[in-house]
């Protein structure tokens, strides 16, 4: 039955097609022709260009899974390309002990989430205030907003250094605990906090006015229309810049091998990944290792140290592709 | 919209006007990002540059601090051996690199935009640098892929895209002189096609927001006017993104200026943490900021002239 009706409807689109045709002229059979043409190519071009670069940014995911599951004698193997021989875990077991990641990951979690969460909110407050109150100085304010965009990390990262060395003028050493990252976190100043701000600056800034009116007009202040009326509204775009954040204080290496020594995340392990080896499997710094070996062990560690983000991803991707457009960025 | 409104407890307080509370309440709002900003921000920032004209010296744990004028910046001009190899290869780079990035990116924008089976699949493998590429992994991909050799990536990688490709074009083509530098030039793309393809991730996305902010209405004027696709691209298309193009050029410089990975920044960090040598390390920073801050200048000047703004 279906059979019948499909290849029944397929003949009239092309009886139609005909005959619609024919009522035209030369010139315009031609342009259609031509243009259908055209989509057509486009089709497959678009498919061999997006295979293409698909293929450029799984490459080095496919390769870090290759080498994870693989013997470490196969890398030295000219043979064994992608598909390991003996597929083990070993190398993966080895690798998770080199880095103690199970507590480097409760580490980096705490540290992560809980910053992030603070800074999403001391960011929101922040923009909010800079996208509805006008204030003498509120150009300049801002303009230090931008500043702290522009500002390479780099440039303040020393005296910042001191400033926890030495907090407040006194004795108290703050280097290797987590107050280093959630104070500038709690006061909107930790990872890329200037771009939140703006972030969420534009969002307020496009909502519509009578709703916070309303809520002045029932008695309540400003602060609790905040919290009340703005937040409420605003809940996909705190998730998005949320999650956004998480990434960046996972993916921070710089100003946590900064303050860090002894507290350990994953992104300064993995940068340290050569040393840990080293001491933790063979006991010794000094030990030399095969470079190819080397690199599986890198690789593998590449892969544990993502894994967690990618699972991140793989769920809540809608709110990182479709929240930037709702996030009031593009206004 | 500034009407004035009595709440209920303001008739007893001393009487500011509407607009003093509001503008309090705004000072309230943002007090606790001043106070951090104050903290965390503007006296470290001060303190840098106030270094950057001193030679600093660690004694006995305290620092220690000698007006040395503009020493360290002569210095790091004249007297390191790699700092301006460095700069002017990191500027360099992102001279070609940007305009690269961001054509690349928008194409994509458009394509990903258009509607076709697999499209969410697609866009989340095209977004997936975003959450990769800043971070120490890589890092360790990429130093794996231009340093050991035949066991890593990238060299395989780059071989099958071009040495043999190009060459067997060019003499096909019956071309067998000038392919030197050709060649050269060739290869140096396809070198940093996964670099690029690596980097636009966020731009991606910014485009792509943008491309949906354009009316359907209009795509459906063009058609009936009979606009080719190339043309709707460039009188519709590009107008309406052309905002976005700064925005994007913008994050695109910062994002290759301030990399913890480029070579400016890891000649500075071996003064901080190796060769520990404050004052030299702040002039380097400063006069790579300053370089920054002239570039971004310039290139918003220009760009806002070519700008189409659709509300003004």
């Amino acid at each position: 039955m279906t059979e019948n009706k499909t290849a029944h409807n397929k003949l009239s689109v092309k009886e139609k097609r005909t005959l619609r045709m024919k009522t035209l002229t030369k010139e315009e059979r031609n342009y259609i022709r031509r243009r259908e043409l055209c989509d057509k190519l486009w089709v497959i071009f678009r498919a061999v260009i997006l295979c293409g670069l698909g293929f450029i940014i799984f490459y080095p995911l496919i390769y870090m899974i290759s080498c994870t599951f693989r013997e470490r004698a196969d890398m030295s193997d000219p043979t064994v390309v992608w598909v390991p021989r003996r597929p083990t875990l070993s190398v993966l077991k080895e690798t998770i002990e080199a880095m103690d990641f199970w507590n480097t990951l409760k580490n980096t979690v705490l540290l992560n989430v809980g910053c992030s969460l603070v800074q999403v909110l001391s960011c929101a407050v922040t923009g909010y205030g800079f996208a509805r109150f006008s204030f003498k100085g509120k150009k300049l304010l801002f303009g230090i907003v931008i500043l702290m965009i522009l500002v390479p990390t780099q440039i303040i990262s020393v005296p910042l250094y001191f400033q926890f060395r030495f907090f407040l003028g006194t004795d108290v050493n703050l280097i290797d605990t987590m107050w280093t990252m959630y104070l500038p976190a709690m006061t909107a100043n930790g990872i890329r906090s200037g771009l939140m701000i703006l972030i969420f600056r534009q969002f307020f800034r496009g909502l519509p006015r009578e709703l916070e009116d309303a809520a002045y007009i029932d008695g309540c202040g400003p602060f609790m229309t905040f919290v009340r009326v703005m937040i409420p509204n605003a809940m996909s775009s705190f998730l998005t810049v949320f999650l956004f954040s998480i990434v960046w204080y996972w993916n921070d290496y710089y100003i946590s091998s900064m303050y860090f020594n002894e507290t350990k995340t994953i992104a300064t392990t993995l940068c340290n990944i050569d040393n840990e080896l080293k001491l933790r499997l063979f006991g010794d710094g000094n030990a030399k290792m095969n470079r190819r070996e080397q690199t599986a062990w890198r690789q593998a560690g590449c892969l544990v140290s993502i894994a967690p983000l990618l699972i991140m991803y793989t769920f809540l991707q809608k709110y990182f592709t479709e929240g930037i457009e709702r996030s009031g960025l593009v206004t | 919209m500034s009407r004035k409104k009595v709440s209920s407890g303001a008739a007893k307080r001393p009487r500011l006007s509407y607009e003093r509370r509001k503008a309090l309440y705004g000072y309230g709002f943002i007090s606790l990002w001043l106070l951090g900003t104050i903290w965390f921000f503007l006296i470290p920032l001060g303190k840098s540059l106030i270094y950057s004209f001193n030679s600093v010296g660690i004694e006995s744990g305290h620092m220690t601090m000698k007006w040395s004028g503009l020493d360290n910046y002569s210095a790091a001009l004249n007297k390191d051996q790699y700092y301006v190899d460095h700069l002017e290869k990191t500027l360099l780079e992102t001279l070609w690199r940007t305009p690269l990035i961001l054509i690349f990116s928008l194409f994509i924008a458009v394509v990903l935009n258009q509607k076709f089976r697999g499209r969410t699949l697609a866009r989340a493998v095209f977004f997936l640098p975003v959450i990769i590429a800043t971070g120490p992994v890589f890092r360790v991909i990429n130093d794996d892929m231009d340093a050991t050799g035949t066991s890593s990536g990238q060299p395989q990688f780059s071989t099958l895209l071009h040495t043999d490709l190009v060459d067997e074009l060019m003499h096909f083509l019956g071309v067998y002189d000038m392919s030197g530098r050709m060649t050269g030039f060739i290869t140096a793309v396809a070198d940093s096609v996964f670099g690029i393809v690596w980097s636009s991730g966020i731009q991606i996305l910014l485009f792509l927001a943008a491309l949906q902010n354009i009316p359907p209405s209009a795509r459906e004027a063009a058609q009936i006017e009979g606009a080719t696709s190339w043309e709707y691209f460039w009188k519709i298309v590009f107008p309406y993104v052309s905002p976005f193009v700064l925005a994007n050029l913008i994050f695109t410089v910062i994002d290759s200026f301030t990399d913890p990975m480029n070579e400016v920044m890891r000649r500075i960090l071996v003064f901080q943490t190796v060769d520990i040598n404050y004052g030299l390390a702040s002039a380097m920073a400063w006069l790579y900021f300053g370089i920054i801050l002239a570039a971004i200048a310039v290139v918003t000047f220009i760009v806002n002239k070519f700008v189409y703004y659709e509300v003004d």
